[in-house]
């Protein structure tokens, strides 16, 4: 084997692993939501530091190999979809700890029918599917399963525009528990833009396998 | 001690024994000539005078001087370089740069090996039969300058075509690609850079011609002439033919035994005189050939 | 009009089917890197450019070759007239054992040209469109064998375009090179494609890249694919293409 493949691989069981401390943070946010678990709340706070880690490994191991081996066409890609899907993990992990924190801080427990209501949970769980989807699109090449994140990016979008609404209600209803209500719409932001990154993920898979560029694009749903 | 050690051992052995049985030999080859040109020297350098280069024999070859011998020599040189420089340079430039790699060009280079392999006495007697007898030139210079001519045509092509391979093909192809034609190439390019190597060839018939004696025997060498050549189809007198001649028949060969080692001393020192030269025009060529 | 177009080449040599089905049309003022394994065909096409095969015995050609439209086969052609045109580097510099100046000169002189102040001044130009000017106007007289490698590359370059070709080919010019003189040619050949087309042959897979407009991938005779070199280095449309230049093969 080459050595550009063996480095290939190494690079690919990093990312691979950056994707697994993902997917793993996102299990315990959302169980830490439901439950007020404000100890596994922390245990991501601390994790976190190992989510930055991975990143910067990442990144340097994505350095030396355009340094040294100056790859081309299928590699260039592929590390350039690395470098960017290395990234995109890491906001979504930043996102994730900032969730967490909400969790945390919060003086009392979350109104469980009120995440419901919110779609909060409907949010955890497309993403939780997202994010192990996106990770055997990844390994596997398969940009099919890729493609098809925008449209369940869609849910998010949809519980993303109607929060607002679902939640002004609440507020009218119990003015006590407002502070509560902002973190749940903060959280359904946070939500929404961690869909994002992985739509972003996924904009780099395609891009990396078929080189076409779907940055920016109207037409992706379509492709 | 191991085996792997012994064997050390022995290779170092090995090496150091041949490296001193090489040099010994080289030794003796260098001590062999050493000792030809001592021989000679000693024997010889008594006779050696001015008169003795200037002036004709006398009394039956015991004395006087080779001088008549001495220009004959030349003569011969001069004719066979005359006929066969040119001849054999251009054949040598035709076969290396011209002819196309076929069965006819094989053939050719054979022919000519075997033409450098062909015993010196034959082709005196060749040329006796072609020169002297059926284009009727008589023993003469012209006879024996073509004789010797041939005989050094072989060597002649070879070192020319040796000397012309050995120019790196890059040569060439540079030129021809800013658009010269070949006879340019092998004119400006080619042969100047060739030149020194072919000179070798020169050198080597030079030496070659001037001690041959079987051709000159029936071409054109004469025992005795009072008077030096007045033209090409004169007679003359040669060094290694008179050579000879002193010393295996002639009226009194003892007496002039003396005369036989001057003479061959004076052919070693022309011969060496003419490497010298050609090693002088070789080596400036070389330069010419860096620097023009 | 393309400057060079070479439709439908099949070269032999003697039984060896060293060039299938060539198509290639080249445009003027660029730079097209020719890539490949070794025996590919690509340094064979090169020398069809400028006939050089011509020198070789038992070559036949099928096929056109057009340079300014004029299919230089054809039975009248001059050849001498068609390398004025078509300049050549080759791999190893062959500066000849003259000096840097007649070096230079000899193109002019071999077609004829005498004019001593016309001769003194394009080897002037040749120097500078080489960027060696600077460095060899002092001692134009010594032997050219006294530069380095580097140099006498240039010099290479600066022989050929003494004699005003319109295209210049180039067999791997720096592959006996040095690095630093090797960025100093590929510098020259970008100043050089403003003025001239040049085609080059190159082991040298980013060197390829840096220099060439335009790619030709030939692998075993055949062209695999031609295209622009930036879309080729990033997006190959051919898996051999792609395994050639990634190391995959060859």
């Amino acid at each position: 084997m080459k050595a550009l493949d063996e480095e290939i691989k190494l690079l690919k069981s990093e990312i691979t692993t950056m994707f697994l401390l993902i997917q793993a943070q996102m299990e315990k946010v959302n169980a830490a939501m439901i439950n007020d678990d404000k100890a596994l709340a922390q245990e991501v706070i601390s994790t976190e530091k190992r989510v930055n880690a991975q990143e910067l490994t990442i990144d340097r191991y994505c350095e030396n190999m355009l340094a040294i081996f100056q790859p081309v066409a299928i590699d260039l890609r592929y590390v350039l979809a690395v470098l960017k899907i290395n990234n995109n993990l890491e906001r979504a992990g930043d996102i994730l700890e900032g969730i967490a924190r909400f969790v945390l801080d919060a003086e009392k427990p979350f109104d469980n029918k009120l995440l419901e209501n919110t779609g909060i949970h409907k949010m955890f769980e497309a993403l939780l599917v997202m994010i192990d989807q996106i990770e055997t699109a990844f390994t596997n090449d398969d940009t099919k399963l890729a493609r098809s994140m925008f449209i369940k990016d869609d849910i998010l979008d949809k519980v993303n525009s109607s929060a607002v609404k679902t939640v002004a209600e609440y507020i009218k209803e119990h003015p006590e528990n407002i502070e509560e209500a902002l973190y749940i719409i903060s959280t359904i932001r946070k939500l929404e833009r961690i869909g994002d990154q992985i739509t972003n993920i996924a904009e780099e898979i395609i891009f990396s396998v078929e080189a076409k560029v779907l940055k920016h694009s109207k037409y992706k749903k379509g492709n | 001690m191991t085996a792997a050690e012994k064997y050390n051992r022995k290779k170092k052995r090995n090496e150091i024994i041949i490296f001193h049985s090489f040099r010994l030999f080289s030794m003796i080859v260098l001590a062999v000539l050493f000792l030809i040109l001592f021989f000679i020297f000693i024997r010889g350098y008594k006779t050696i005078s001015w008169e003795f280069l200037t002036t004709i024999p006398d009394e039956g070859m015991t004395k006087g001087g080779i001088y008549p011998a001495i220009i004959g020599t030349l003569y011969l040189v001069a004719g066979s370089i005359v006929f066969a420089f040119p001849l054999g340079v251009f054949s040598g430039i035709y076969i290396n740069e011209y002819a196309k790699d076929s069965w006819f060009k094989r053939f050719v280079g054979l022919m000519t090996n075997n033409l450098s392999g062909i015993p010196s006495i034959v082709f005196g007697l060749f040329g006796m039969s072609l020169f002297v007898n059926t284009m009727k030139f008589g023993d003469s210079i012209i006879a024996g300058s073509l004789t010797l001519g041939i005989l050094t045509l072989p060597v002649i092509i070879k070192t020319t075509e040796e000397a012309l391979k050995s120019i790196d093909n890059t040569f060439r192809l540079g030129s021809y690609a800013l658009g010269a034609t070949k006879l340019q190439t092998i004119k400006r390019v080619v042969l100047p850079m060739a030149f020194p190597n072919i000179i070798t060839g020169l050198i080597l018939s030079v030496g070659r011609v001037s001690g041959e004696t079987a051709p000159i025997l029936f071409t054109v060498a004469a025992y005795f002439l009072p008077k030096l050549p007045k033209g090409i189809f004169d007679q003359v007198m040669a060094l290694p033919y008179h050579l000879y001649v002193i010393s295996t028949s002639g009226t009194n060969i003892s007496e002039s035994r003396p005369i036989a080692y001057g003479t061959a001393l004076v052919l070693i020192a022309i011969v060496l005189v003419v490497n010298i030269f050609a090693n002088g025009l070789r080596m400036y060529f070389r330069k010419k050939v860096k620097m023009n | 009009m393309y400057k060079i177009e070479t439709q439908n080449i099949n070269l032999y040599y003697g039984d060896f089917h060293a060039l299938k089905d060539i198509n290639l049309k080249l445009e003027e003022n660029t730079v097209t890197a020719l890539i490949g394994p070794s025996g590919c065909g690509k340094s064979t096409y090169l020398r069809m450019l400028n006939r050089m095969n011509d020198l070789i015995d038992n070559v036949r050609l099928e096929g056109k070759v057009l340079i300014d439209g004029e299919d230089i086969y054809r039975k009248n052609m001059d050849v001498v007239e068609l390398r004025k045109k078509v300049g050549m580097v080759f791999q190893k510099p062959n500066p000849f054992p003259k000096s840097i100046f007649e070096n230079i000169a000899y193109g002019l002189r071999v077609n004829g040209i005498t004019d001593r102040k016309f001769i003194v001044e394009e080897v002037e130009n040749s120097l500078k469109k080489a960027a060696l000017w600077d460095e060899v106007k002092d001692k134009l007289k010594k032997s050219a064998f006294e530069l380095s490698g580097g140099q006498q590359q240039r010099l290479c370059i600066a022989r050929a375009l003494a004699i005003k070709p319109t295209v210049v080919l180039m067999d791997e010019p720096a592959s006996a090179l040095d690095p630093i003189s090797t960025a100093k040619i590929e510098e020259l050949i970008y100043e050089l494609k403003k003025q001239f087309t040049i085609v080059i042959v190159t082991h040298n897979m980013q060197q390829a890249a840096r220099v060439s407009d335009f790619t030709a991938f030939f692998y075993l005779g055949n062209l695999i694919e031609f295209g622009d070199t930036k879309q080729m280095f990033l997006n190959p449309s051919k898996e051999e293409t792609q395994n050639y230049i990634t190391g995959r093969f060859g």
